[in-house]
């Protein structure tokens, strides 16, 4: 197997792998910018300089040439090469910066270079915290810079596109941004214009940087040129906790990590998974946050005279919830599941309700028709689809809906908001007493009966299963009025979260939203309905799933954790699209 | 973006005679921009996206080209262009005088184009050509060498009657002695 010697340790490779992305794999580290393992090498931003040389071999006999001492003679290449673009070959000796002194001088050449014209504006950069310029900088650039006159000035704040704001000042011209749109998007929107230190990142004249994928290259600039216009200025990256989390607003299932900060969601980024996404997300699974914000149903509300909802007791919406269905025959109940919830929800409730007696439960399935592309973007509109299929809710179509709602007396909704994507009409709900367990305000929950608050991917663990049949969990990001973050053991804590109290001004009581997970709302019906089913947390509901349901086989948390989701058995993409 | 520019048919024969030189469509850029700055005179955005459509390149990246190179006029300039090179020979041999002098006698600054849309005038970076400083170039075309006011002045009035000065011809030390 071919060899290679990296600051004097041997490793083997295979195949014809890039020397800089060998390095990072094996644990080492060079710094670089312009480098990214989707896209190609353009090798501009000239950062990952290192030291190559080749063993020299007679050509008559193919055997190494040796020195007196017997070592190898290794002709040197007479220039330091970026290893992002350097190729490996059998035999080859590198020296990083770790081992050589010439090394850690060019790189650090190379980044007063860089430096020259950036700005000093790191205590107002959105980047700052988690800036590759900055962290490089910190750990191999100069300690300061000899450059003593006037910095180039270049356009601030353009409105690349819907989306993008520029800050060309910040820019190092590494162009991962133009190569995103030319590789991965396809858009071709942007390039760089002029040339020398005047360039910098822009859309051609008159066109708009509106590409449905722009944000990531937000996430991949590695200074603070490009940034969110949503998202700048709201919050240092230092103050937020990350949370891993899965995307709801599609059927792909991207991965993403949720963001917050006195527990409310303030940005949504990828998560890295090689089977689903790998680093990318459409832009518009990035609003998603707002739905964890803003318009959610704290404690229960019930109609009280004509079409007003006031809001009630835990206490009596559970009464009124059982004194409901106490009122009439299983078969008078319809129960409609959500495509839009996780399987332990629609599960607890499936469960709940069969043991009450009722046989039949539907789902309206939310399809696009296309609305989805051949990268991230699906038409399916739901996360869950597949997962709410493999659990035995039968597919309804709107009509049959109708049909089936006009001749039921009491209707238990789950977080599904039916009005106003146009499956129902407000009026459809009018006749049943309509019971809607949900998260946020809607159309759909203003036109129910009884509103019972439940979390959303937020605020609890559970898992989705998207349209490939991959089955992916989230964790609990922010804290409801009965969880605590030092008390949940899945919760992160960032350093506001773990150092601040309740006296600081930054923490507000009203950002924990009142509602339970459905698997506690389901213990306390059926505590009250007098039957015997008892659900512990989500993860042993996953459990009780897994050994029950055929589908599920083999699924626990643990390890969807270790292997970053599972591939369900029996659920293939032809499947899915037959 | 509406267009108002359009290539004649001639030009875009001649497009497609530079379009076979090259196995992608791409290199064609460069030469296809220079066919649209002889036919327009610029190549402002709008050209830009005339060129983009016709080699159906992204509009993006004919932009990068075209203002990567000084040479492309990314608006409208005068019909003859004044390149007057300030760099160190010709700033030494009196380039910067040269300069002034034009923009007395045009009554417009560098970067500017006279009102009745003959003259423009740039200071550019060195054409090469520092063995015959002071110079400049007329539009991307003949070299002026040995600038002197008197003539300037000469080549200003055989601009105005339309005539290009004739291509000077300046031999090197090596030849003179030959001769």
């Amino acid at each position: 197997m071919p060899e290679i010697f990296i600051d004097g340790k041997r490793y083997e490779f295979e195949g014809k792998p890039k020397l800089l992305q060998f390095i990072l794999d094996n644990g080492k580290e060079v710094p670089f910018f312009c480098y990214h393992p989707e896209m190609s090498a353009p090798a501009n931003c000239r950062q990952c300089y290192v030291k190559v040389g080749t063993p020299v071999q007679n050509r008559e006999t193919g055997e190494y040439e040796l020195d007196e001492n017997g070592e190898r003679v290794i002709r040197w290449f007479p220039k330091m090469q970026t290893s992002c673009s350097m190729e490996m070959t059998d035999g080859m000796v590198v020296h990083t910066q770790e081992t050589s002194e010439e090394v850690a001088r060019a790189q650090k050449d190379t980044m007063e270079l860089i430096l020259i014209n950036h700005p000093l504006d790191c205590p107002i950069c959105d980047q700052a915290g988690e800036c590759p310029l900055q962290i490089q900088t910190y750990k191999y650039g100069p300690e300061g810079s000899r450059f003593e006159v006037k910095k180039v000035h270049k356009p601030k704040r353009v409105e690349l596109g819907p989306r993008v704001t520029l800050d060309a000042e910040r820019c190092i011209n590494c162009t991962r941004c133009v190569r995103f749109t030319e590789e991965i998007s396809g858009t071709h929107q942007l390039t760089i214009s002029s040339r020398g230190d005047k360039n910098y990142p822009i859309t051609a004249p008159g066109m708009e940087f509106d590409d449905p994928y722009s944000l990531n290259t937000v996430d991949i600039c590695p200074v603070g040129a490009l940034t969110s216009t949503d998202f700048r200025f709201k919050a240092r990256v230092w103050e937020m906790n990350q949370t891993p989390s899965i995307d709801i607003t599609g059927g792909k299932g991207t991965n993403v990590d949720l963001w917050t900060r006195d527990n409310l969601v303030l940005r949504l980024t990828p998560r890295y998974n090689e089977n689903v996404n790998t680093h990318w997300m459409p832009d518009e699974a990035r609003m998603a946050y707002r739905k964890f914000n803003e318009n959610r149903i704290s404690r229960p509300s019930i109609k009280a005279d004509g079409n007003n909802q006031i809001k009630t007791s835990w206490n009596n919406a559970i009464e009124t919830f059982a004194e409901k269905l106490e009122a009439v025959k299983p078969a008078d109940v319809l129960v409609l599941g959500s495509a839009h919830a996780s399987v332990e929800e629609n599960y607890s409730l499936m469960k709940l309700f069969s043991t009450w007696g009722v046989s039949d439960f539907h789902f309206s399935p939310d399809v696009k028709e296309g609305f989805g592309d051949d990268f991230l973007l699906t038409d399916d509109q739901a996360p869950n689809t597949n997962g709410v299929k493999a659990l035995g809710f039968s597919e309804t179509s709107a009509e049959d809906l109708k049909a089936a709602i006009k001749s039921a007396k009491v209707v238990v909704l789950l977080n599904d908001e039916l009005v106003d994507r146009g499956v129902l009409d407000s009026e459809d709900l009018k006749k049943p007493f309509v019971i809607s367990l949900a998260t946020n305000e809607t159309e759909t929950s203003k036109s129910t009966d009884l509103v019972i608050p439940i979390t959303c991917i937020a605020e609890h663990a559970a898992s989705y299963v998207n349209v490939e049949g991959r089955i992916q969990r989230s964790l609990p990001a922010k804290e409801t009025k009965y969880t605590h973050r030092k008390l949940d053991l899945e919760m992160s804590e960032g350093r506001l979260d773990r150092y601040g109290t309740n006296f600081d001004n930054w923490v507000n009581e009203d950002n924990k939203v009142d509602c339970t997970p459905i698997w506690e709302l389901m213990n306390n019906l059926g505590k009250r309905l007098g039957l015997s089913v008892q659900f512990g947390t989500s993860r042993e509901i996953m459990d009780e799933i897994a050994s029950s349901n055929s589908s599920f086989e083999g699924v626990s948390y643990e390890k969807m954790d270790d292997e970053n989701g599972i591939q369900l058995t029996g659920m293939n993409k032809e499947e899915v699209s037959a | 973006m509406a267009n108002n520019y359009e290539f004649t048919p001639e030009d875009l024969k001649e497009i497609e005679t530079i379009k076979a030189k090259f196995p992608e469509v791409m290199p064609a850029t460069l030469p296809t921009l220079w066919v649209a700055q002889r036919r327009f005179g610029h190549v402002e955005p709008e050209v830009q996206h005339l060129v983009a459509e016709t080699l159906d390149l992204p509009v993006s990246h004919v932009h990068g080209v075209a203002t990567f190179y000084t040479q492309y006029y990314k608006e409208k300039m005068g019909k003859y262009v004044l390149d007057v090179c300030t760099t160190t020979s010709c700033q030494l041999c009196g380039g910067y005088d040269m300069l002034h002098y034009l923009e007395e006698k045009l009554g417009i600054k560098a970067g500017e184009t006279t009102k009745d849309g003959m003259f423009s005038i740039q200071s550019v970076e060195c054409l090469g050509a520092c063995g015959y400083a002071p110079m400049m170039q007329i539009t991307n075309d003949v070299y002026v060498n040995n600038l002197t006011e008197e003539k300037l002045d000469e080549v200003i009035e055989s601009l105005k009657a339309d005539k290009m000065p004739e291509f000077e011809s300046v031999g090197m030390p090596q030849h003179t002695e030959r001769s």
